[in-house]
């Protein structure tokens, strides 16, 4: 097996605005507080586990108003240079894309943007494996975002319908592991969904609904390290028996807002076409 | 019904969306016709394909429409038809849209609406009550709205007939070399399915139907209530005429198959007589025409438009010397048939085909297999060719159909 040829290198926003400001997700409630101190820490958490691994991990201005802009997976899809932004349903966070798009133009990236009309979330809805990208639609993103997202990118996008309102990213119901196993929550998609998924990854670790709640596919793989918000037992000696380590990193203030560890990071080292 | 084109694109088929979007509209009880699918060579490419849904109702099309664009399958978006107002009588706009023959629709404020009378090389004419209707160049009047250019304009792709009629037993679209009789009891079989239906029979003949000595035999079917709706010319009347007053048709005696002496002016006396009279109506209540296909017109108040040509002796006084008016009786007289016999005639054939909805199914019945090819060439693609004596066809038919 070949470890992925991705996520060494993560674009992060610390969470100095972070918290339940609205409700656009199931996992929200506004009458649940953030603690901010928690926050910082959990987050400062993270990247350490993230750099202990070896990875880098670069940083995003926090913005006032913009509570989930911590949440850098869904800023847009890198594909080596080029950046596409996201076109986000909600217009809470419409307002993140400026600053996104202003990180990765200063940093010389070509941005090419989906039309005005279509919905995407980025990462959160967009994950490499093997020779295709994995992309969610529903609650998030749609169908047609997929055509124009092959079309500006050039990959092989591969469309899986997301049926669960508690699971509305794809990157809660789908971690890639390496280049045969990914992290897989079938409960989170419809029947051509787990089809699709079915035939794309030889050896998935399937989880059950509760394992799947409990946010472990929303997790980041660093070469051989799996940092992950929780780990039930199970899928922790599967990982392990695999020859993986695992990593849990407490992410708990965060998931008030629907959110992981997965969530909290944008891998940057992503090159299309040429994946695993 | 309703109706609407979808396009969905992408990797459509390895993520399985395009089987996904085919389930959700038979689920729905809808139905769809796959247009035009473009499928991706390799993994990386992307496909698309082009389908046209069609529910029962506008609401029911409404709801599909909504759930196939959650899964990328959206309308293909269309612009309504353009028109142009027509500045002078009888002429069009420049780019004026050129019908078919084929059921079509208008885009207008966005809704589908049918054109009336489907009629090939005319123009489309919008009414100001809404109406769609197709009109020849000469009938346009000025103001008269006129689609223009091929947006929001489209055409019903003929299908292929599916169940038991003529037009499945035949694997081409001429047939010279098929069992005649049964050829014979299917037309005739259309023919009693088309009177089930109230749709009506049109008969369109040219002279050699007389000249075969298929007269009687078509005399019959139209007094048997078999023809509804005869459209023919000058010679096809006037040798019907002449041989039940003179027992020739174009002199020759029917009955011996000699020529008569004297008998090539015999068609022209049965015209000046018919003159005489002032109509080949006023010529049977006289008596002076006592039997025949015209006769039995007459007397069974079955219509008849005669066109003239150039070439016509006389002509009888029925007979439209115009041509153009010759066309539009015969247009006005069109509604309502779901059958068109052609037999033996060429030139009336054709100007028949012309103004005849694809709907229509038609059996042209020639001894000359390139009538029959000239007809389809045409356009009438709908025409089924029975390459045979018309004279034999029409009495097997009689046959078939009057006890």
């Amino acid at each position: 097996m070949t470890t992925l040829p991705w996520g060494r290198r993560y674009l992060m926003c610390p969470p100095v605005h972070f918290g339940v400001l609205y409700e656009i997700n199931p996992w929200m409630h506004r009458e649940v507080r953030v603690d901010p101190t928690k926050a910082r820490a959990e987050w400062d958490g993270l990247v350490r586990t993230l750099r202990d691994a070896g990875a880098e991990v670069e940083l995003l201005d926090p913005v006032e108003g913009l509570p989930d802009l911590v949440f850098t997976a869904n800023a847009g899809v890198v594909n080596g240079r080029q950046f596409v932004p996201a076109r986000f349903r909600h217009p809470e966070r419409a307002g993140e894309v400026p600053h996104d798009v202003d990180w990765f133009t200063s940093r010389g990236f070509t941005v090419d943007e989906l039309p005005d009309d279509v919905h995407h979330e980025g990462a959160g809805d967009a994950l490499p494996f093997r020779d295709v990208l994995l992309s969610g639609y529903r609650f998030r993103s749609d169908a047609s975002s997929h055509a124009y997202l092959s079309r500006l990118t050039g990959a092989a996008v591969r469309s899986v319908e997301l049926v669960d309102a508690r699971m509305y990213h794809l990157d809660l119901t789908f971690c890639p592991l390496d280049d045969r196993r990914a992290i897989v929550a079938p409960d989170g998609w419809d029947s051509y969904g787990r089809r699709v998924v079915e035939a794309l990854v030889p050896e998935p670790l399937v989880l059950d609904v509760d394992e799947a709640l409990s946010f472990c596919a929303n997790s980041v793989v660093v070469d051989r390290t799996i940092v992950m918000p929780m780990c039930p037992p199970r899928v922790g000696r599967q990982l392990e028996a695999w020859g993986f380590e695992v990593a849990v990193a407490p992410v708990g203030e965060f998931l008030k807002a629907g959110g992981g560890c997965r969530c909290l990071t944008l891998a940057l080292d992503v090159h299309l076409g040429v994946l695993a | 019904m309703a109706s609407e084109l979808v396009e969905v694109e992408g990797h459509i088929i390895d993520s399985l969306i395009l089987a996904k979007v085919l389930d959700v509209i038979l689920d729905a009880g809808a139905d769809y016709r796959m247009v035009d699918v473009d499928i991706g060579k390799t993994n990386v490419d992307a496909s698309r394909a082009r389908l046209e849904v069609t529910c029962d109702d506008d609401e029911a099309l409404a709801n599909l429409l909504e759930q196939l664009s959650i899964h990328g399958a959206n309308r293909v978006t269309t612009a309504d038809a353009r028109l142009e107002s027509c500045t002078i009588d009888g002429v069009l706009p420049a780019g004026f849209y050129s019908t078919t023959n084929l059921p079509t629709q208008v885009r207008l404020d966005g809704r589908w609406v049918d054109i009336e009378n489907p009629e090939m090389d005319c123009a489309i004419v919008v009414r100001s009550d809404g109406r769609v209707r197709t009109e020849p160049m000469h009938r346009v009047h000025l103001g008269d709205q006129i689609v223009v250019g091929l947006d929001g304009v489209r055409v019903a792709t003929p299908q292929r007939p599916r169940g038991a009629n003529p037009f499945e037993f035949m694997s081409s679209e001429v047939s010279s070399e098929k069992p005649k009789e049964l050829v014979v009891a299917q037309v005739a079989d259309r023919m009693r399915a088309t009177r089930a239906d109230g749709r009506k029979i049109l008969a369109v003949c040219g002279p050699a139907v007389i000249h075969t000595g298929a007269g009687p035999a078509i005399a019959a079917m139209v007094a048997g209530g078999w023809i509804d709706l005869l459209f023919a010319g000058n010679g096809f009347a006037t040798h019907d005429i002449e041989s039940n007053v003179l027992g020739t048709s174009l002199g020759v005696l029917l009955r011996e198959g000699r020529p008569t002496e004297h008998g090539h002016a015999n068609h022209l006396r049965v015209i000046n007589e018919v003159r005489r009279h002032g109509s080949i109506a006023r010529a049977v209540e006289a008596g002076f025409v006592t039997g025949g296909v015209m006769y039995e017109c007459v007397t069974h108040g079955v219509p008849f438009v005669l066109g003239g040509s150039v070439r016509d002796d006389g002509p009888l006084p029925d007979v439209h010397a115009n041509v153009i008016d010759a066309a539009d009786a015969m247009r006005a007289a069109l509604p309502g048939v779901g059958v068109a016999l052609m037999l033996a005639s060429t030139l009336h054939a054709i100007a028949t085909g012309n103004l005849l909805p694809a709907g229509v199914e038609t059996f042209c019945v020639d001894i000359n297999q390139a009538v029959v090819t000239k007809l389809a060439d045409r356009g009438s693609h709908q025409a089924l060719g029975i390459v045979t004596d018309v004279g034999l066809f029409a009495r097997e038919l009689c046959d078939h159909l009057v006890s």
